[in-house]
Protein backbone atom coordinates (compact mmCIF):
# COMPACT_ATOMS: atom_id res chain seq x y z
CA UNK A 1 0.00 0.00 0.00
CA UNK A 2 2.80 2.35 0.87
CA UNK A 3 4.40 1.67 -2.49
CA UNK A 4 1.13 2.27 -4.32
CA UNK A 5 0.54 5.54 -2.50
CA UNK A 6 4.10 6.63 -3.09
CA UNK A 7 3.76 5.89 -6.77
CA UNK A 8 0.53 7.82 -6.96
CA UNK A 9 2.07 10.75 -5.16
CA UNK A 10 4.96 10.82 -7.58
CA UNK A 11 2.59 10.80 -10.53
CA UNK A 12 0.52 13.59 -8.99
CA UNK A 13 3.57 15.69 -8.37
CA UNK A 14 4.78 15.23 -11.89
CA UNK A 15 1.58 15.88 -13.74
CA UNK A 16 1.35 18.89 -15.97
CA UNK A 17 -1.91 20.34 -17.24
CA UNK A 18 -3.50 18.24 -19.95
CA UNK A 19 -4.04 21.43 -21.91
CA UNK A 20 -0.37 21.46 -22.79
CA UNK A 21 -0.22 20.41 -26.39
CA UNK A 22 -3.55 18.69 -25.77
CA UNK A 23 -4.31 18.59 -29.47
CA UNK A 24 -1.34 16.36 -29.97
CA UNK A 25 -2.11 13.87 -27.23
CA UNK A 26 -4.78 11.26 -27.94
CA UNK A 27 -7.52 10.38 -25.49
CA UNK A 28 -6.37 8.49 -22.45
CA UNK A 29 -2.71 9.40 -22.73
CA UNK A 30 -1.40 11.66 -19.98
CA UNK A 31 1.75 13.72 -20.12
CA UNK A 32 3.96 13.53 -17.09
CA UNK A 33 7.17 15.41 -16.55
CA UNK A 34 9.57 12.60 -16.76
CA UNK A 35 11.86 11.39 -14.11
CA UNK A 36 14.30 8.66 -14.91
CA UNK A 37 12.58 5.44 -15.80
CA UNK A 38 12.77 2.83 -13.04
CA UNK A 39 15.00 -0.14 -13.60
CA UNK A 40 13.79 -2.79 -16.00
CA UNK A 41 16.13 -5.70 -16.32
CA UNK A 42 14.43 -8.95 -17.22
CA UNK A 43 14.73 -11.99 -19.44
CA UNK A 44 12.38 -12.50 -22.34
CA UNK A 45 10.21 -15.59 -22.62
CA UNK A 46 12.87 -16.84 -25.03
CA UNK A 47 15.53 -16.42 -22.38
CA UNK A 48 17.21 -13.35 -23.86
CA UNK A 49 18.32 -10.76 -21.32
CA UNK A 50 17.07 -7.17 -21.60
CA UNK A 51 18.05 -4.03 -19.75
CA UNK A 52 16.14 -0.81 -20.47
CA UNK A 53 19.02 1.31 -19.22
CA UNK A 54 21.25 0.08 -22.03
CA UNK A 55 18.81 0.78 -24.86
CA UNK A 56 18.68 4.59 -24.98
CA UNK A 57 18.61 6.82 -28.02
CA UNK A 58 15.06 6.13 -29.07
CA UNK A 59 11.54 6.09 -27.62
CA UNK A 60 10.35 3.00 -25.77
CA UNK A 61 6.75 1.75 -25.43
CA UNK A 62 6.81 -0.02 -22.06
CA UNK A 63 3.68 -2.07 -21.51
CA UNK A 64 2.64 -4.09 -18.45
CA UNK A 65 -0.03 -6.77 -18.73
CA UNK A 66 -1.31 -10.11 -17.49
CA UNK A 67 -3.41 -12.66 -19.31
CA UNK A 68 -6.00 -12.91 -16.53
CA UNK A 69 -6.87 -9.24 -16.93
CA UNK A 70 -9.79 -8.70 -19.28
CA UNK A 71 -8.75 -5.27 -20.57
CA UNK A 72 -5.25 -6.65 -21.22
CA UNK A 73 -6.73 -9.39 -23.36
CA UNK A 74 -8.74 -6.87 -25.32
CA UNK A 75 -5.82 -4.53 -25.80
CA UNK A 76 -3.06 -6.93 -26.77
CA UNK A 77 -4.31 -7.63 -30.31
CA UNK A 78 -4.33 -3.89 -31.02
CA UNK A 79 -0.67 -3.74 -29.99
CA UNK A 80 0.09 -6.60 -32.32
CA UNK A 81 -1.72 -4.78 -35.17
CA UNK A 82 0.04 -1.49 -34.37
CA UNK A 83 3.55 -2.84 -34.52
CA UNK A 84 3.79 -3.26 -38.32
CA UNK A 85 2.30 0.23 -38.74
CA UNK A 86 5.35 1.61 -36.93
CA UNK A 87 8.03 -0.73 -38.13
CA UNK A 88 9.66 2.05 -40.18
CA UNK A 89 10.30 3.94 -36.92
CA UNK A 90 12.80 3.15 -34.21
CA UNK A 91 10.12 2.97 -31.51
CA UNK A 92 10.93 -0.02 -29.33
CA UNK A 93 8.23 -2.22 -27.83
CA UNK A 94 8.96 -3.48 -24.34
CA UNK A 95 6.16 -5.83 -23.36
CA UNK A 96 6.29 -6.98 -19.75
CA UNK A 97 4.18 -9.79 -18.38
CA UNK A 98 3.39 -9.44 -14.70
CA UNK A 99 3.88 -12.48 -12.50
CA UNK A 100 2.68 -15.27 -14.73
CA UNK A 101 4.23 -18.53 -15.83
CA UNK A 102 5.71 -19.15 -19.25
CA UNK A 103 2.95 -21.63 -19.94
CA UNK A 104 0.22 -19.09 -19.23
CA UNK A 105 1.90 -16.45 -21.36
CA UNK A 106 2.67 -18.80 -24.22
CA UNK A 107 -0.88 -20.12 -24.26
CA UNK A 108 -2.33 -16.61 -24.41
CA UNK A 109 0.06 -14.88 -26.79
CA UNK A 110 0.21 -17.86 -29.09
CA UNK A 111 -3.40 -17.15 -29.95
CA UNK A 112 -3.81 -13.39 -29.84
CA UNK A 113 -0.36 -11.95 -30.54
CA UNK A 114 2.09 -14.65 -31.62
CA UNK A 115 4.75 -12.20 -32.80
CA UNK A 116 5.19 -10.55 -29.42
CA UNK A 117 8.12 -11.68 -27.31
CA UNK A 118 7.39 -10.49 -23.78
CA UNK A 119 9.75 -9.95 -20.92
CA UNK A 120 8.93 -12.11 -17.92
CA UNK A 121 8.54 -10.31 -14.59
CA UNK A 122 8.07 -13.67 -12.97
CA UNK A 123 7.53 -12.49 -9.42
CA UNK A 124 5.97 -9.11 -10.25
CA UNK A 125 8.60 -7.08 -8.44
CA UNK A 126 9.65 -5.01 -11.47
CA UNK A 127 6.02 -4.11 -12.12
CA UNK A 128 5.68 -3.06 -8.48
CA UNK A 129 8.60 -0.68 -8.87
CA UNK A 130 7.06 0.96 -11.94
CA UNK A 131 3.74 1.24 -10.09
CA UNK A 132 1.27 1.41 -12.94
CA UNK A 133 -2.19 2.70 -12.00
CA UNK A 134 -3.52 -0.74 -12.88
CA UNK A 135 -3.15 -3.40 -15.52
CA UNK A 136 -2.78 -2.90 -18.38
CA UNK A 137 -0.59 0.19 -18.33
CA UNK A 138 1.73 1.72 -20.86
CA UNK A 139 4.57 4.15 -20.24
CA UNK A 140 6.36 6.04 -23.00
CA UNK A 141 10.03 6.52 -22.25
CA UNK A 142 12.00 9.11 -24.21
CA UNK A 143 15.45 8.60 -25.76
CA UNK A 144 17.09 9.98 -22.61
CA UNK A 145 15.37 7.40 -20.44
CA UNK A 146 12.76 9.71 -18.94
CA UNK A 147 9.14 8.59 -18.55
CA UNK A 148 7.18 11.25 -20.46
CA UNK A 149 3.70 9.80 -21.00
CA UNK A 150 1.36 7.37 -19.31
CA UNK A 151 -1.58 5.70 -21.03
CA UNK A 152 -4.61 5.25 -18.80
CA UNK A 153 -5.99 1.76 -19.08
CA UNK A 154 -6.36 -0.11 -22.34
CA UNK A 155 -6.17 1.74 -25.65
CA UNK A 156 -6.89 0.83 -29.24
CA UNK A 157 -3.31 1.40 -30.23
CA UNK A 158 -3.77 0.70 -33.93
CA UNK A 159 -6.24 3.59 -34.30
CA UNK A 160 -4.88 6.48 -36.38
CA UNK A 161 -4.72 8.94 -33.47
CA UNK A 162 -2.40 6.70 -31.47
CA UNK A 163 -0.28 5.65 -34.44
CA UNK A 164 0.15 9.30 -35.48
CA UNK A 165 1.03 10.29 -31.92
CA UNK A 166 3.68 7.60 -31.64
CA UNK A 167 5.05 8.57 -35.04
CA UNK A 168 5.41 12.15 -33.84
CA UNK A 169 7.31 10.94 -30.81
CA UNK A 170 9.56 8.80 -32.92
CA UNK A 171 10.17 11.73 -35.26
CA UNK A 172 8.71 10.10 -38.32
CA UNK A 173 5.39 11.90 -38.69
CA UNK A 174 5.98 12.54 -42.36
CA UNK A 175 2.86 10.73 -43.52
CA UNK B 1 -20.62 23.00 -0.64
CA UNK B 2 -23.18 20.27 -0.43
CA UNK B 3 -23.28 16.61 -1.08
CA UNK B 4 -25.05 15.33 -4.12
CA UNK B 5 -27.01 12.37 -2.79
CA UNK B 6 -28.02 9.70 -5.18
CA UNK B 7 -30.91 7.40 -4.57
CA UNK B 8 -30.19 4.05 -3.06
CA UNK B 9 -30.22 1.07 -5.29
CA UNK B 10 -31.55 -2.22 -4.09
CA UNK B 11 -29.37 -5.11 -4.95
CA UNK B 12 -32.18 -7.56 -4.32
CA UNK B 13 -33.48 -6.79 -7.78
CA UNK B 14 -30.26 -8.07 -9.23
CA UNK B 15 -30.31 -11.64 -8.06
CA UNK B 16 -29.05 -13.16 -11.24
CA UNK B 17 -25.42 -12.38 -11.64
CA UNK B 18 -24.34 -14.79 -14.30
CA UNK B 19 -20.80 -13.75 -14.94
CA UNK B 20 -18.12 -15.15 -17.11
CA UNK B 21 -15.16 -16.20 -15.05
CA UNK B 22 -12.97 -14.18 -17.34
CA UNK B 23 -14.23 -11.05 -15.67
CA UNK B 24 -14.53 -12.58 -12.23
CA UNK B 25 -11.75 -10.46 -10.99
CA UNK B 26 -8.99 -8.32 -12.21
CA UNK B 27 -7.75 -4.86 -12.65
CA UNK B 28 -10.63 -3.52 -14.68
CA UNK B 29 -8.80 -0.69 -16.31
CA UNK B 30 -11.18 -0.40 -19.20
CA UNK B 31 -14.50 1.24 -19.83
CA UNK B 32 -17.40 -1.08 -19.03
CA UNK B 33 -20.19 -1.51 -21.52
CA UNK B 34 -23.86 -2.33 -21.01
CA UNK B 35 -25.36 -4.58 -19.90
CA UNK B 36 -23.49 -4.09 -16.67
CA UNK B 37 -22.85 -7.31 -14.75
CA UNK B 38 -24.29 -6.03 -11.48
CA UNK B 39 -26.15 -3.23 -9.73
CA UNK B 40 -24.97 0.14 -10.87
CA UNK B 41 -25.30 3.89 -10.63
CA UNK B 42 -24.70 5.99 -13.71
CA UNK B 43 -25.03 9.66 -14.54
CA UNK B 44 -23.08 12.11 -16.69
CA UNK B 45 -20.21 12.19 -14.21
CA UNK B 46 -19.77 8.69 -12.89
CA UNK B 47 -20.48 5.04 -13.49
CA UNK B 48 -20.16 2.72 -10.51
CA UNK B 49 -20.93 -0.99 -10.78
CA UNK B 50 -20.99 -3.38 -7.82
CA UNK B 51 -20.55 -7.09 -8.50
CA UNK B 52 -20.81 -9.44 -5.52
CA UNK B 53 -18.79 -12.64 -5.92
CA UNK B 54 -19.37 -16.11 -4.61
CA UNK B 55 -16.68 -18.11 -2.91
CA UNK B 56 -16.79 -20.52 -5.81
CA UNK B 57 -16.09 -17.75 -8.31
CA UNK B 58 -13.12 -16.48 -6.37
CA UNK B 59 -11.75 -19.94 -5.77
CA UNK B 60 -12.06 -20.77 -9.46
CA UNK B 61 -10.33 -17.57 -10.50
CA UNK B 62 -7.32 -17.98 -8.24
CA UNK B 63 -7.10 -21.74 -8.75
CA UNK B 64 -6.87 -21.10 -12.47
CA UNK B 65 -3.91 -18.80 -11.74
CA UNK B 66 -2.20 -21.65 -9.88
CA UNK B 67 -2.72 -20.36 -6.35
CA UNK B 68 -2.07 -23.06 -3.74
CA UNK B 69 -4.98 -24.45 -1.75
CA UNK B 70 -3.92 -22.71 1.45
CA UNK B 71 -4.30 -19.37 -0.34
CA UNK B 72 -7.65 -20.40 -1.79
CA UNK B 73 -8.83 -21.25 1.72
CA UNK B 74 -7.82 -17.78 2.87
CA UNK B 75 -9.64 -16.15 -0.03
CA UNK B 76 -12.87 -18.11 0.35
CA UNK B 77 -13.10 -17.28 4.04
CA UNK B 78 -13.79 -13.67 3.08
CA UNK B 79 -16.36 -11.69 1.11
CA UNK B 80 -15.32 -10.38 -2.31
CA UNK B 81 -17.06 -7.61 -4.19
CA UNK B 82 -15.77 -6.33 -7.51
CA UNK B 83 -16.10 -2.61 -8.02
CA UNK B 84 -15.90 -0.84 -11.36
CA UNK B 85 -15.83 2.94 -11.64
CA UNK B 86 -15.64 5.14 -14.71
CA UNK B 87 -14.95 8.84 -14.28
CA UNK B 88 -17.23 10.15 -17.00
CA UNK B 89 -16.69 13.78 -16.05
CA UNK B 90 -14.13 16.19 -17.45
CA UNK B 91 -12.55 16.76 -14.05
CA UNK B 92 -10.61 14.67 -11.58
CA UNK B 93 -12.70 12.44 -9.37
CA UNK B 94 -11.02 10.92 -6.34
CA UNK B 95 -11.37 7.26 -5.52
CA UNK B 96 -10.55 7.13 -1.81
CA UNK B 97 -11.94 4.03 -0.19
CA UNK B 98 -11.03 5.42 3.23
CA UNK B 99 -13.88 7.88 2.67
CA UNK B 100 -16.39 5.11 1.99
CA UNK B 101 -18.78 3.89 4.65
CA UNK B 102 -19.46 0.16 4.63
CA UNK B 103 -21.99 -0.98 7.20
CA UNK B 104 -23.82 -4.12 8.21
CA UNK B 105 -26.63 -4.08 10.75
CA UNK B 106 -25.54 -0.67 11.91
CA UNK B 107 -21.92 -1.64 12.39
CA UNK B 108 -19.05 -0.22 10.40
CA UNK B 109 -17.05 -2.67 8.30
CA UNK B 110 -13.41 -2.30 7.42
CA UNK B 111 -12.10 -3.29 4.03
CA UNK B 112 -9.42 -5.94 4.36
CA UNK B 113 -6.51 -4.02 2.94
CA UNK B 114 -2.93 -4.69 2.04
CA UNK B 115 -1.78 -5.01 5.67
CA UNK B 116 -4.27 -7.81 6.24
CA UNK B 117 -3.28 -9.59 3.06
CA UNK B 118 0.45 -9.13 3.59
CA UNK B 119 0.10 -10.74 7.02
CA UNK B 120 -2.08 -13.52 5.64
CA UNK B 121 0.37 -14.32 2.88
CA UNK B 122 3.29 -14.22 5.28
CA UNK B 123 1.49 -16.70 7.50
CA UNK B 124 1.18 -19.23 4.69
CA UNK B 125 4.45 -18.27 3.00
CA UNK B 126 2.78 -17.51 -0.31
CA UNK B 127 5.28 -17.08 -3.15
CA UNK B 128 5.82 -13.52 -4.36
CA UNK B 129 4.33 -14.09 -7.82
CA UNK B 130 0.94 -14.98 -6.32
CA UNK B 131 1.11 -12.03 -3.96
CA UNK B 132 1.72 -9.77 -6.93
CA UNK B 133 -1.17 -11.18 -8.92
CA UNK B 134 -3.45 -10.87 -5.92
CA UNK B 135 -2.34 -7.27 -5.39
CA UNK B 136 -3.28 -6.30 -8.93
CA UNK B 137 -6.75 -7.81 -8.56
CA UNK B 138 -7.58 -5.44 -5.69
CA UNK B 139 -9.24 -2.05 -6.01
CA UNK B 140 -6.55 0.54 -5.31
CA UNK B 141 -7.36 2.56 -2.19
CA UNK B 142 -6.50 5.94 -3.74
CA UNK B 143 -6.64 7.03 -7.36
CA UNK B 144 -7.05 10.48 -8.87
CA UNK B 145 -9.29 9.44 -11.72
CA UNK B 146 -8.78 11.64 -14.76
CA UNK B 147 -11.40 12.39 -17.38
CA UNK B 148 -12.64 9.16 -18.94
CA UNK B 149 -10.42 7.06 -16.72
CA UNK B 150 -11.81 3.75 -15.45
CA UNK B 151 -10.64 1.79 -12.45
CA UNK B 152 -11.67 -1.53 -11.03
CA UNK B 153 -10.83 -4.34 -8.72
CA UNK B 154 -12.01 -6.18 -5.67
CA UNK B 155 -12.74 -4.96 -2.20
CA UNK B 156 -12.74 -7.66 0.45
CA UNK B 157 -14.70 -7.78 3.70
CA UNK B 158 -14.68 -10.22 6.59
CA UNK B 159 -16.54 -13.40 5.70
CA UNK B 160 -18.83 -13.42 8.71
CA UNK B 161 -21.35 -10.94 7.32
CA UNK B 162 -24.38 -11.56 5.18
CA UNK B 163 -25.66 -8.24 3.91
CA UNK B 164 -24.12 -4.82 3.88
CA UNK B 165 -24.45 -1.30 2.49
CA UNK B 166 -21.90 0.86 0.69
CA UNK B 167 -21.87 4.64 0.82
CA UNK B 168 -19.18 5.71 -1.63
CA UNK B 169 -18.04 9.30 -1.24
CA UNK B 170 -16.01 10.94 -3.98
CA UNK B 171 -14.26 14.28 -3.79
CA UNK B 172 -13.76 16.05 -7.09
CA UNK B 173 -11.33 18.47 -8.66
CA UNK B 174 -7.57 18.40 -8.58
CA UNK B 175 -7.68 20.25 -5.25
CA UNK B 176 -10.56 18.08 -3.98
CA UNK B 177 -12.64 21.21 -3.54
CA UNK B 178 -15.23 20.47 -6.22
CA UNK B 179 -18.76 19.31 -5.55
CA UNK B 180 -18.62 15.97 -3.72
CA UNK B 181 -20.50 13.00 -5.03
CA UNK B 182 -22.13 10.28 -2.98
CA UNK B 183 -23.42 6.96 -4.26
CA UNK B 184 -25.24 4.42 -2.08
CA UNK B 185 -25.85 0.75 -2.63
CA UNK B 186 -27.97 -1.09 -0.08
CA UNK B 187 -28.50 -4.67 0.98
CA UNK B 188 -25.61 -6.21 -0.88
CA UNK B 189 -25.48 -9.91 -0.23
CA UNK B 190 -22.05 -11.23 0.56
CA UNK B 191 -21.20 -13.95 -1.90
CA UNK B 192 -19.72 -16.24 0.70
CA UNK B 193 -23.13 -16.79 2.23
CA UNK B 194 -24.39 -18.19 -1.07
CA UNK B 195 -21.57 -20.63 -1.15
CA UNK B 196 -22.17 -22.12 2.26
CA UNK B 197 -24.47 -25.10 2.73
Amino acid sequence: MTQRLAGLLIILLLQTPLATAADDIPLGVMRINGLDAPGLKLDSIDGDPYDLSTTGGHWRFVHFWASWCGPCRREMPSIQRMMPLLEDTDLEFVIVNTAETEDAVFEFLGIVAPELVPLMDTDGTVTQVWMPRGLPSTFLVDPEGKVQYLALGDREWDKPAYVAFLRRLAGTDHK
Amino acid sequence: MHNKRINSLSLLTHAALALALSIASGSFVAAMEKPYPGPFFENDELLMVVIPRTAEQMAAFYEARGFPQRAIDTVTATCFVTIHIDNKSRHITWLETANWQLTSQGKTLDILGSEYWDASWEQIDLPQAFRSTFFWTQLPPVVDLHADEPVGGNIVLPGNIEHFDIEANFRTGADKQGEPLQVRFTDIECGTTQAQP
